[in-house]
């Protein structure tokens, strides 16, 4: 693959993300522009950008990986993730909305009554959102090292600074365009290369090396308990995800939020098509790949792979620029949404103090990702939605829908969680990815149940603090707004 | 245009002011309208729960059938095994159109919710 290319690639990715981020700046004054984009983003606007932020490294190398070599046990990872969508419209997105917090601590803290509990949460969200990116920034350095030969921290590094420059610059109102380019972006970027590759293909006459059933490597097909626990973790995870949720901020009303989140659903379903395209091309033209250890590669590697000359070369320069805006869509979300609340906990609330957070907040997982190696995108991705699932959706969850929830069983809860699943992760990590069992490696399928019964016990064997103010509250989340028309 | 410098002491003031809900005072104040606001939150979780239950049902009878179906891991359709066609993309419309009557059905309980209201 030419080096040049990609290079290139990548740099107009990044200086058009600048350019946009600092156009925002322009129009972004207020503490609410910083934070949620003054709340005026129309619904196709803030599906795309949604859309743009969800779609991660995972979803854009790690899901073609896993399909070439594991078929179809990896179609349920794109199935989950968009499923995930469905949990988050059905259970959070219009209360969420109406809530009318900026964060998931403020939410907590505005229906709990408790400023412990709001320390907490956010303890718990900046834990998941550094675990998030650290992916992200091993996808940016795997990217960087196959296409151009550079080191692997130049990736990871290039990310992090270009994210800290936008977000620094213009907050989330200029993220919001940023953003849902990207999502279009993404959608080109693995679509056209591969509806290329497939007319190329059929257009010769190529035939297949392997057929699409069978495995490129020995692996074994997943067991009932593996896609039940993925599963779980998929649909609890994405309800509780920071990035995602502060995203609904910036719909006007609860009804708004709804529709949105619709359009989400089918943005990602027309997305998650290419991937596993790109997947079954992958197992029948090029199992090589997944032999060589490269399957997270897969989608970077196939136009010049099956195509070659300048078309490939073109084709591959697409594909590095789409890769990229995945990794800096998610990463530029996971910042925002990290700084608010670092900023509104540490620094007080500031413009400056969100700055300072923003840089922060991406500095830290940076750090990370050089003390760690590269796991499986799609795969490590899914533990940390195991990890928001088993801590975060629970007391959004019961906080939403349940009067009798205290502010002792959430901390309980969300400290029962966090310390199932994450020492699930860490015993998991140190006896080697491979050679853990199956109830460590995908811990969701009881760490998640497990935090729910603790939140609700504790919450009944402390019903004495259920605030005063839950009529208010729980009122405030589900009553309708009043239409715009007689509003005016 | 000046530049405003807008802090936000957010601690003292959970919750911003947003769009007020229609007839707010009707919740805090009266027997009637904490009434009206438990049953729609009840419909609303019903509502929730119903989808939920159904999509996760159709999705689980889908994997029975693909894995332990007799012959369907052997049929194709235009050379595509079915399994592939099924998990690849005909699940996605299943989860667009639960979310689509869902969409309606939750719009109508929060229509049916300011009917009662109005109508005190």
């Amino acid at each position: 693959m030419n080096p040049v290319v990609s290079l290139v690639a990548f740099l107009a990715v990044s200086l058009t993300t600048a350019v946009i981020g600092f156009h925002g700046l322009r129009i972004s004054r207020t503490t609410g522009d910083f934070y949620v984009a003054s709340r005026t983003v129309p619904p196709w606007w803030n599906a795309s950008a949604i859309g743009g932020e969800y779609l991660s490294a995972a979803s854009f190398l790690g899901v073609a990986g896993l399909i070439l070599l594991s078929g179809t046990d990896a179609l349920w990872f794109p199935v989950g993730y968009t499923a995930g969508y469905l949990m988050l419209l059905l259970f959070v997105a219009a209360p969420l909305r109406r809530s009318g917090a900026y964060t998931i601590p403020d939410f907590t803290q505005a229906r709990l009554d408790s400023a412990l509990v709001r320390r907490v949460t956010s303890l718990v969200v900046v834990a998941v959102g550094w675990l998030y990116i650290v992916p992200q920034l091993h996808g940016a350095a795997l990217t960087i090292r196959i296409t151009t030969g550079l080191p692997s921290w130049v990736g990871s590094t290039a990310v992090v600074v270009v994210v800290c420059l936008t977000v620094v610059a213009g907050g989330m109102r200029s993220i919001t365009f940023v953003q849902a380019f990207q999502y279009w972006l993404k959608l080109t970027a693995l679509a056209v290369p591969v509806v290329f590759v497939l007319l190329v293909l059929a257009g010769n006459g190529t035939a297949p090396q392997a057929p699409l059933t069978l495995n490129p490597t020995s692996q074994a097909p997943a067991g009932a308990y593996q896609h039940i626990s993925l599963l779980v973790a998929l649909l609890f995870g994405t309800l509780g995800l920071p990035h995602v949720l502060v995203r609904f901020y910036t719909n006007p009303d609860g009804q708004s939020a709804r529709r949105t989140t619709l359009i989400v659903l089918g943005l990602l379903s027309v997305f998650y098509l290419f991937p596993t395209l790109s997947g079954a091309l992958g197992r029948m033209f090029a199992p090589e790949l997944a032999q060589s250890g490269q399957a997270d590669a897969l989608v970077l590697l196939l136009p010049g792979r099956l195509i070659g000359g300048t078309a490939g070369d073109v084709l591959s320069a697409l594909v590095v620029a789409g890769a990229f805006a995945a990794f800096l869509s998610t990463t530029s979300g996971l910042v925002v949404s990290l700084s608010g609340v670092i900023s509104q906990d540490v620094f007080g609330g500031s413009v400056r103090g969100f700055r300072l957070a923003a840089v922060l907040a991406a500095v830290v997982p940076l750090g990370f990702a050089f003390m760690t190696d590269t796991l499986a995108l799609a795969g490590s991705v899914g533990l940390v939605f195991a990890f928001t699932a088993s801590t975060i959706c629970p007391v959004l969850l019961l906080g939403i829908w349940w009067r009798g929830l205290t502010d002792a069983g959430a901390i309980a809860g969300m400290l029962t969680g966090a310390l199932l699943c994450g020492g699930a992760m860490v015993a998991g990590t140190l006896m080697g990815g491979g050679n853990a069992p199956a109830w460590l490696a995908q811990p969701a399928a009881w760490s998640v149940p497990a935090a729910f019964a603790v939140t609700v016990a504790v919450s009944i064997m402390t019903n004495g603090r259920v605030p005063s103010s839950v009529d208010r509250v729980m009122s405030r989340l589900h009553v309708p707004e009043r239409p715009v028309a007689t509003e005016r | 245009m000046t530049r405003v410098r807008v802090t936000a002491p957010r601690q003292s003031a959970p919750l911003a002011p947003g769009r007020l809900p229609s007839h707010r005072e009707i919740p805090e104040d009266s027997d009637s309208g904490r009434l009206f606001v438990r049953s729609l939150i009840r419909s609303q979780l019903r509502l929730a729960l119903v989808v939920a239950c159904g999509f996760l049902v159709i999705l689980s009878v889908f994997a029975l059938i693909l894995v332990y179906g007799p012959g369907v891991a052997e049929i194709r359709i235009v050379g595509i095994p079915l399994n592939w066609l099924a998990l690849g993309v005909g699940v996605y419309p299943v989860i667009g159109l639960s979310a689509w009557l869902y969409n309606r059905a939750a719009a109508r309980n929060e229509a049916r919710y300011r009917d009662l209201v109005e109508d005190k």
